[in-house]
């Protein structure tokens, strides 16, 4: 039993270890909101795609089957700082199963519009322990390359004010309690830059300067992409891939 | 994380690998214990509607995993103590949560899932005083696959239409292996007798509260 057990393991580290150099790149764009990132996601989806490279897109809570819950509990407004975090870890790891892993393992480069550092930032702002927040996303699926928009909580504040006003939840108008979404914004931000901060630190943001002109901002990404390098998914994500390839019909080209 | 209170010490859990069998024991011991004259209310599984909703949803997107499963128990568990468990605890009522965490432990565990995250991931749920488990004679069979029996057969249902690989039987047994694992106070007896000593424990250990019983979550069954 527990030599068939070894064997089984053995193989599937084989397995991920086999695909490492086919498999495709995983790009996250982090950065608070108004900072540019679905533009630049944007662009450099077109230049991938010009260069005949397979490219897939995701983007925040959007997975078939859980966004009509976040929506619906969205406009009731009822969810607890617990159960917004629950529902948007439930919605991610069904993107990563689903989306994200498949596209990777088929050779196409991911790029995804906000990553879990959004959930870590938004939901440490809103009080919660970062300690149990990597739990309930792990086992984590590391990105090859954090590109990270930065810019100030006033610039941020002053960009969403000139185009929207931003949403109960987004306005972290749960927490702050202020009935003005924009004032809201501004202090509920100010945090979640704060938390960017220590997570730039601990998971290797590359910053990009998001007061910078669109197209200087652009080449610069496409540079950091250019020189991007592999994070080996048996250093880095070995529990993710073995988890999913133990759990999914396993994937074809295996 | 919300920190445990005193409201806590009249808590009781009902675990089981049979939705049925954990919410017939369920009910039998809150008719004990009124006739003890405790006011008690049942927070059952999925009072957020959070399963209800996905079991709706286009069956080639249910393609859930046992970790999808298990956060969505968590949320839900976050909104049953939200609404249910706390506001009814801190009324002075008895609340048995049927299911609570050891169901999810147990399934998500025989699932392959790791004890240590599903603890930490369920850490918010405040410890049950009495814990009941509703054993199971003949576990050597798979699950009915129905999405309104209880927590187990849902999962069963989901993970079964998702992976094609995915053995209920030895799901099942290893569920039920796990929950007799399960460390802290020894379970109660769930026969009529033992419902009987649980329910005189249980009114013994506080006064009842002036207010009439709230309306506990309605059975999964009774939803349209």
């Amino acid at each position: 039993m527990m030599a068939g057990s070894r064997k089984r393991d053995q193989a599937l580290a084989e397995l991920i270890e086999s695909h490492d150099s086919s498999r495709g790149l995983l790009i996250a764009f982090e950065g608070p909101d108004g900072s540019g990132k679905t533009t630049q996601r944007k662009l450099l989806q077109t230049w991938l795609e010009s260069r005949g490279q397979p490219v897939v897109a995701t983007k925040w809570a959007s997975s078939p089957l859980f966004k009509p819950l976040l929506k619906s509990r969205r406009r009731l407004r009822t969810m607890s700082v617990e159960e917004y975090s629950l529902l948007h870890a439930v919605d991610f790891r069904h993107r990563v199963e689903t989306s994200i892993l498949p596209a990777l393992w088929s050779g196409k480069t991911v790029l995804a519009d906000r990553y879990l550092f959004t959930a870590l930032a938004r939901d440490a702002a809103r009080g919660l322990d970062l300690d149990w927040l990597l739990h309930v996303y792990s086992p984590l699926l590391w990105p090859d390359l954090v590109i990270y928009f930065s810019m100030t909580p006033k610039d941020s504040s002053r960009r969403i004010a000139s185009t929207r006003s931003p949403r109960y939840y987004d306005a972290g108008q749960d927490v702050t309690g202020i009935d003005d979404p924009l004032t809201s914004y501004g202090s509920f931000i100010d945090r979640v830059v704060t938390e960017y901060g220590n997570l730039a630190v601990v998971f290797k943001f590359v910053s990009v300067d998001a007061g910078e002109a669109v197209y200087r901002q652009h080449t610069h990404v496409r540079g950091l992409v250019q020189q991007a390098e592999k994070r080996s998914w048996s250093a880095f994500s070995k529990e993710a891939l073995e988890e999913w390839l133990n759990k999914t019909t396993r994937p074809s080209g295996s | 994380m919300a920190e445990q209170d005193d409201s806590t010490v009249r808590l009781v859990a009902i675990d089981g690998s049979r939705g049925s069998d954990v919410a017939a024991a369920a009910e039998a011991l809150a008719a004990e214990v009124r006739e003890h004259g405790a006011s008690c209310v049942i927070s059952r599984w999925d009072a957020s509607g959070l399963f209800g909703e996905m079991a709706q949803a286009e069956v080639q997107q249910r393609q859930v995993s046992a970790r999808n499963l298990t956060l969505v128990f968590a949320a839900d568990l976050v909104f049953r103590l939200r609404w249910e468990i706390r506001p009814a605890l801190a009324a002075g009522h008895v609340v048995i949560a049927a299911p609570y965490v050891d169901t999810a432990v147990a399934l998500a565990r025989a699932c392959g899932l790791p004890e240590g995250w599903l603890r930490e991931v369920l850490r918010f749920a405040p410890p049950a005083t009495i814990r009941g488990w509703s054993r199971e004679r003949k576990t050597d069979r798979a699950w009915k696959r129905r999405l309104d029996r209880g927590y187990p057969e849902y999962c069963a249902a989901m993970l079964a239409a998702a992976d094609p690989r995915f053995r209920a039987k030895r799901t099942r047994r290893a569920m039920v292996e796990f929950l007799q694992d399960v460390k802290g106070p020894k379970p109660m007896d769930l026969s009529k007798r033992g419902l009987e000593q649980a329910a005189r424990r249980i009114a013994a250990t506080g006064n009842p509260p002036a207010s009439p019983s709230p309306v506990a979550s309605r059975p999964r069954t009774a939803r349209k």
